[in-house]
């Protein structure tokens, strides 16, 4: 047995879209390891939660359709599985925790009956009473007093609802955690307390963790490796060390130079010209070509493809290929 | 005197529960061609403290003082002349502006609303010029505002700011809907205009180092009040007020080799709601002790120009050390 728990490969998504077809996710092959957290970083429509909600099966069809490649959970492919399959693997197997706490939350119900909610799915030999403390386990792992298993979502703060939901996630203790953008809705201070929870959550149960982000500081906080991701590609792959301190395609490095600092006093930024790709329009060479300060002409001839420079540190950029480095 | 002073200002809004002190007693001094950046968390009065200074919502009491005149004091007529001078670039730039206007529209909206063209000829000419100087190309003249990406919207935004030739603009979030790639360009823009045309600007944020990077003096707020307002740089390298502590504290660094002692702030913001007379940060704060609770802090030079909100002066010591907290 490998130590992948889940491995995507080849995965292409498009939407069909009345102003064209929509290429979200374009051949991308990840792995999560297990009891690792990989970070998944890009901007606004880089295809993040795509690839998250492919893995989960959670795909809206139409418009989306999968047009080739395969999410595999213990050798299986999860894209093959009919509803009544995902709905044991869900929340069991694999769960994940939306940006938004608080339309996650059904208003009507209990937070302790959602959590219990979960737990009855997939344990159906428990008894009620053995489900409810269960339930009231989960609520204090997660820093909220057991007395609380009765309030309803609206009596809870936004890092509250948050905690809730990662309680939900992790209440039959999933070997995979997909968290989608889970602090980017709340206030640093809040974001601080339930990043940090996360961590120890993650490291005590050994779950993995997809972890997406358009922040660079919570990949640095929490994340063992981390995937860059631009118009549905994965342009760079790599530990944290190969991401930070020495990034290699144009994009990372534009990123970094993009973040104003606070441990450094930069005059000016160095914005990567240009808006993003457009992905209904891409060009069938490098989608980064036209932002790219360091382009040539034989970037157009071709799509590069993920190159390993270095054990375990991956590159999609044509200056990498064939020792063409410079 | 100060370009633009504001002394006392309140907002307060009445709601079922009670009256909701907005903006309560704050006081400031902003100097002409300066940026003073305003950050705190969400619900701690920064967005309205800035509609306030402008009478976007007129202030409940107070003076703003600008020019020798209290512009708080001024009648329809008078405020509408005065209102060239002050001007806002909002948040959201998908939903501040009118999605049946063209871009040359929206641009030339405001000249025509303040006569500032003599004829079409002239009017047209200016719209040019504006779009030239926020870097939107020419060819986007008749496009609408669905038809552009987050970036090229908040250009549009920031034109219709600069239309009407101000003095003084309050930016709310302006970057904060944007990727950081985009981001970094319009952080950029704001710069190389306040240079240009002398500009004087109040930056709302809730982003750190957005906040470091482009602020000459920064206040910091909490549930309405300033409670600490010095030099961008002393703020970063010496946070005096507790909560200014830990709220640098809690911000991810995208650095790896960066070990930071997080400081713990318990629990979460508390009602604004008829607040009672006493540090409103002390329910939260590690150093608070019985006269935080009985007693409101003033805001009291504790070094030179660095203002500090805080009974606990001799306890405090200055970051690094921090506070020894489990």
């Amino acid at each position: 047995m490998s130590d992948k728990i889940v491995e995507v490969k080849n995965l292409v998504v498009h939407y069909e879209t009345d102003e064209g077809v929509v290429e979200a996710v374009n051949n991308v092959n990840l792995d999560i390891k297990k009891g690792e957290v990989l970070g998944l970083v890009g901007e606004t429509g880089a295809g993040k939660t795509t690839i998250a909600l492919s893995i989960m099966n959670l795909l809206p069809y139409p418009p989306a359709h999968v047009i080739q490649g395969e999410v595999l959970l213990e050798g299986s492919n999860l894209l093959e599985k009919d509803k009544k399959e995902m709905r044991r693997i869900r929340g069991k197997k694999i769960s994940m925790v939306f940006q938004d706490p608080m339309t996650a939350l059904n208003p009507v119900q209990t937070v302790g009956e959602q959590i219990a909610e979960v737990i009855r799915l997939h344990n159906q030999n428990l008894s009620a009473a053995e489900i409810t403390k269960k339930a009231v386990d989960m609520l204090e792992t997660v820093g909220i007093p057991g007395e609380r298993y009765k309030d309803y979502p609206h009596q809870f703060s936004g890092g509250m609802k948050q905690r809730v939901v990662i309680a939900i996630a992790l209440a039959c203790k999933p070997e995979l955690l997909i968290a989608d953008e889970p602090t980017t809705a709340l206030d640093v201070t809040i974001q601080a307390q339930v990043l940090e929870l996360m961590k120890d959550l993650q490291k005590n149960s050994g779950t993995a963790m997809l972890l997406i982000t358009h922040d660079f500081g919570v990949v640095a906080d929490i994340c063992n490796r981390c995937a860059v991701i631009y118009a549905g590609e994965i342009v760079e792959l790599g530990e944290l060390a190969h991401i930070f301190d020495h990034p290699m395609h144009p994009y990372t490095i534009g990123l970094f130079h993009s973040l104003p600092s606070l441990d450094k006093d930069v005059e000016r930024l160095r914005p990567i010209p240009g808006s993003v790709a457009d992905p209904t329009n891409l060009p069938p060479y490098c989608s980064f070509y036209d932002r790219c300060e360091n382009k040539c002409e034989a970037c157009r001839s071709e799509n590069p493809k993920l190159i390993e420079v270095e054990p375990g540190h991956y590159v999609k950029c044509i200056k990498f290929v064939k020792g063409r480095e410079g | 005197m100060a370009f633009m002073e504001i002394r006392h200002l309140k907002k307060y809004f009445n709601t079922a529960g009670g009256v909701l002190h907005a903006v309560d007693d704050v006081s400031l001094d902003i100097e002409k061609s300066q940026t003073l950046g305003v950050v705190g968390e969400s619900g701690c009065g920064k967005s309205t403290l800035g509609r306030a200074i402008i009478s976007l919502s007129p202030p409940t009491s107070g003076q703003v003082i600008f020019n020798g005149q209290d512009i708080t004091k001024l009648g329809k007529k008078e405020f509408k002349k005065m209102r060239v001078n002050l001007q806002m670039i909002f948040q959201d730039p998908y939903s501040s502006l009118d999605p049946r206007m063209s871009v040359s529209q929206l641009i030339a909206e405001p000249i025509k609303t303040y006569k500032l063209a003599s004829g079409k000829q002239e009017l047209e000419k200016k719209v040019n010029d504006l779009m030239d100087v926020v870097g939107l190309a020419s060819r986007l003249k008749n496009s609408y505002p669905h038809e552009l990406d987050g970036g090229r919207r908040q250009r549009i935004g920031i034109a219709r700011a600069l239309s009407v030739n101000p003095d003084f603009i309050v930016c709310d979030e302006p970057v904060s809907a944007l990727d950081v790639s985009i981001q970094a360009q319009v952080l950029n823009l704001l710069q190389d205009l306040q240079k240009e045309r002398n500009l004087t600007y109040m930056f709302i944020t809730h982003d750190m180092s957005v906040v470091k990077h482009i602020s000459d003096v920064i206040c910091v707020m909490y549930l309405g009040q300033v409670v600490e307002k010095c030099n961008a740089k002393d703020l970063f390298k010496r946070p005096l007020h507790p909560y200014s502590q830990a709220l640098l504290s809690a911000i991810p660094i995208p650095n790896i080799h960066v070990e930071k002692k997080k400081i713990k702030m318990k629990g979460e913001l508390t009602s604004p709601i008829d607040p009672k007379p006493c540090c409103r940060f002390a329910p939260r704060c590690p150093y608070a002790g019985e006269k935080c609770f009985l007693e409101e802090p003033k805001l009291e030079e504790w070094e030179k120009d660095h203002y500090v909100m805080c009974h606990k002066k001799p306890e405090i010591p200055s970051r690094g050390e921090g506070p020894a907290e489990a």
